[in-house]
């Protein structure tokens, strides 16, 4: 039997790099004077400032994790901490520069936006610069607006909220971010409102090392719901970049929140993002998230339980090529009775790229009666390439029903010979179980809404196989 | 008084699941070994060779230098092995901890020749109030078409600390596998390593552990398929009461040229207190395409239903208690040949429960 040809899919179109025009940017290396002049460049309020401060001093204090890929080549005296485009901030398409625009165009960002997004907060280096919303969403008392503005604007709700859910000594990263974040969304939706169709934001990194440090923030308050869809990709580099985002998300008591994201970094991305979900009483959190780009990536989204009843879900896949490290997985803390958390975590690894499936499970001592099921499953595309599960299960009390399973292999010889008994190409018949594979994490993503981004899965794969 | 720090997994995760070694307090390490003669050596030992030469010797994973090289410099017991029978050969070891007997430093190694068969029995007792230390290398070298069992059986009191480090070496059509019945110990901590260099070669490791009181087990195995078509199986039972903790960390690691090898792994917990707790890193590793690797955990307390059922039967909860755990515990002793051996494990598990 032949074996399949699996070449690298041209990324070109992502790998789309504007001119690199700036207007401020910050001298390299991290002192507690960059960070007052970042402050001062975003007119943070004085607690901000301070937060910042002290943010730095903890980063300075921990250390860089000892598991996981290796990082080594991070240097963070080169990674100037903050960009900010020639454009200020615009609330209409036509105000966005050219070259911006051109860049967002040949994603399809205001194809989506034009169609059916709710309201697109796109993200160019390291400033909101294109925000819109429908005006039925701020009738409902919805607000969708960037960080800073949030920052400015409703203070006491972001004062409230800011770095309580993923606070800056989780980790060398987090403090980092801390310290030097800059753009994101700020969502809060009121109690009982339901936002039927999906907030999209989009982002681009563009500056050659430029770290970007987003802050997302998003509050559903109680019975309400929410789908938020956050998409990455940027233009290639030959130097290292870094990307230390931060999602918060809080879902108050019988809320419901589906986050999903597609991350399409360009492959000399260092991604090492910290997201983390505060579930309420009968409350509900599921993340989709798909992981294709980046050069090495740590993502473990967290769900912690904390009122009775909370449900979480997770749907991921990751789909390593060549030279890439993707270390993702799942956290979730069982902290209140009757709580329950399913994972569905998929890896393809191909041309020598590695996945790691890492996770925690924890159903802490209070959390009777608590379900968790996990599975995972990686398809090996070649002898040339790593797939690892790690998982982590802590159970600290009896009354549970905790599953973990994990499978590793091949596309089954068989399942091939079956389909080309129907007369399918070998190659059509490995597309075919590969998209299979894939399937149940696709089909969670939002196709009418969110079409740009299944492209994104569809063409990896179509690419991977040929 | 010691703090250690032990059994480190051949892969690190985050410092925060707490798993990637076994940090001990105030762990009572002899610096001055005495002799340890409490060793009866029964069965056909005309077809195995024993004399007290075993090698020193680096493991490629061990539970720490310090340990190992407490095994090299200081054992009071260097056993090697040498099994040159086709027809099953059982050697039984039976060590007895007591006053004068508490500490066991001890190099076992075996060599399996080519077309053997065999049974090696280790048998770790303790009397109630001695505080007893084990600390122990066994390596097993299967050469071709070798066939080997080991049983392995810690039945030593809860005040004691036991540490165990495998290394077993698998050649050409060679089958190696491993009955672990861990009961003793305050700390009973097991570092388990199996390198299938061989085609064909075949390793299982069945455990079943039963934890009370505030015992710990930290139990880390690792198997590594290097040879075609070689095969792993590694199936773990256990039960927890009282305040007793168990970490169990197993990697299956399909290393690059193993074609068309398998690995199983499953890890199973009953939980029979609300304080009892269970960590579990179930691994598999993997940088080969033609291999077929699978791992399943799973805890949580004895079904109500199955409970309720044995009940109505007229049974008192404790008693039906104890059968749910045995019947999880047979399906791997009932592998073990030796019925006199089986019984005794099952008297001890009821004992253990109670």
């Amino acid at each position: 039997m032949s074996k399949t040809k699996l070449d690298e899919i041209n990324r070109n179109i992502y790998d789309i790099k504007n001119k690199d025009e700036y207007d401020f940017k910050i001298k390299k290396g991290l002192t507690p004077e960059i960070i007052e002049e970042i402050s001062k460049q975003k007119n943070d309020p004085e607690w901000m400032k301070e937060f910042r401060l002290k943010a730095l001093e903890v980063y300075n204090k921990l250390e860089l994790p000892t598991w996981g890929p290796d990082i080594s080549e991070l240097n963070m005296d080169e990674i100037a901490t903050y960009v900010r485009p020639k454009t200020g901030l615009s609330n209409s398409w036509e105000d966005v520069p050219d070259d911006i625009k051109n860049t967002f165009d040949k994603l399809g960002i205001p194809e989506a936006e034009r169609t059916s997004l709710a309201g697109v907060g796109a993200q160019y280096d390291s400033e909101v610069v294109y925000h819109s919303m429908k005006e039925d969403l701020i009738k409902q008392g919805v607000i969708y607006t960037d960080m800073e503005t949030a920052v400015r604007e409703y203070p006491e709700l972001v004062k409230e909220h800011f770095m309580k859910c993923v606070p800056v000594y989780d980790h060398k990263f987090v403090a980092l971010h801390g310290a030097v974040w800059s753009g994101g969304s700020f969502v809060y939706v009121p109690k009982g409102v339901k936002v039927d169709i999906p907030l999209q934001s989009y982002f681009r990194l563009n500056s050659p090392e430029s770290g970007q440090f987003e802050h997302t923030l998003i509050i559903v308050d109680e019975g309400a719901s929410l789908h938020f869809i956050e998409g990455c990709s940027a233009p290639k580099y030959n130097k290292v970049n870094l990307h230390a985002g931060c999602v918060e998300l809080y879902v108050k008591d019988n809320a419901y929140l589906r986050y999903s994201t597609i991350e399409n970094w360009s492959k000399n991305m260092l991604n090492l993002n910290t997201k983390k979900a505060i579930v309420g009483k009968n409350a509900k959190m599921d993340w989709v998230s798909g992981s294709f780009g980046s050069k090495i990536s740590m993502l473990y989204p967290m769900s912690i339980l904390n009122g009775e009843g909370a449900k979480t879900e997770y749907t991921g896949i990751s789909f390593a090529g060549g030279g890439q490290n993707l270390d993702n997985g799942f956290k979730v803390v069982h902290n209140s009775p009757n709580t329950s958390s399913l994972v569905n975590a998929k890896s393809i690894s191909k041309n020598g790229g590695k996945c790691t499936y890492r996770s925690l499970v924890r159903i802490n001592e209070n959390a009777k009666n608590s379900k968790s099921s996990v599975s995972c499953e990686s398809l090996m595309l070649d002898d040339i390439s790593i797939s690892d599960t790690i998982p982590t299960n802590d159970i600290r009390t009896d009354e549970v029903e905790f599953s973990h399973e994990a499978k590793i292999g091949k596309i089954s010889d068989k399942t091939i010979f079956y389909l080309m008994s129907r007369g399918m190409s070998e190659e059509d018949a490995k597309a075919m179980i590969v998209r299979g594979f894939a399937n149940p994490i696709a089909k969670e993503l939002p196709v009418e809404y969110a079409v740009e981004m299944n492209n994104l899965i569809n063409l990896e794969l179509e690419g991977a196989i040929g | 008084m010691n703090n250690i720090k032990l059994n480190e997994t051949p892969v690190r995760t985050s410092r925060n699941f707490n798993i990637n070694n076994i940090k001990l307090e105030n762990i009572k390490v002899p610096e001055q070994i005495s002799e340890f003669e409490n060793i009866t050596i029964t069965g056909d030992t005309s077809k195995t060779n024993i004399e007290q030469n075993a090698n020193k010797i680096d493991l490629v994973y061990g539970l720490s230098k310090d340990f190992i090289n407490q095994v090299n410099t200081q054992s009071n017991q260097k056993l090697k092995l040498t099994i040159d029978s086709k027809k099953n050969s059982q050697t039984q070891m039976e060590f007895n901890f007591d006053e004068e007997n508490n500490t066991l430093v001890e190099n076992i190694e075996i060599i399996a020749k080519e077309n053997t068969r065999s049974t090696i029995i280790l048998k770790y007792l303790s009397e109630e109030e001695v505080e007893a230390f084990h600390n122990g290398i066994i390596r097993v070298n299967a050469k071709e078409n070798a066939n080997i069992d080991i049983i392995l059986i810690n039945l030593m009191n809860t005040i004691s600390n036991n540490f165990i480090a495998i290394q077993n070496t698998l050649e050409n059509n060679s089958k190696v596998n491993y009955y672990i019945i861990d009961f003793g110990g305050k700390n009973s901590v097991t570092n388990y390593y199996s390198n299938l260099i061989g085609e064909n070669s075949q390793n299982t490791l069945n455990t079943i552990y039963l934890g009370k009181e505030n015992q710990l087990f930290d139990l880390n195995y690792i198997a590594e398929a290097r040879g075609k078509k070689s095969n792993i199986n590694i199936e773990v039972q256990g039960a927890l009461k009282d305040n007793a903790k168990k970490h169990f960390k197993g990697t299956i690691d399909f290393k690059k040229g193993c074609k068309k090898a398998t690995g199983n792994e499953n890890e199973n917990c009953m939980l029979l207190s609300d304080t009892a707790k269970s960590i579990a890193l179930p691994m598999l590793l993997c940088s080969e395409e033609d291999v077929e690797g699978n791992h399943s955990s799973s805890a949580g307390k004895i079904g109500e239903k199955e409970l309720f059922y044995i009940m109505s039967r007229g049974f008192e909860q404790k008693e039906a208690m104890k059968l749910m755990v045995r019947a999880k515990f047979n399906k791997i002793l009932d592998n073990i040949q030796n019925q006199e051996l089986k019984d005794e494990i099952l008297q001890e598990i009821d004992k253990r429960i109670d």
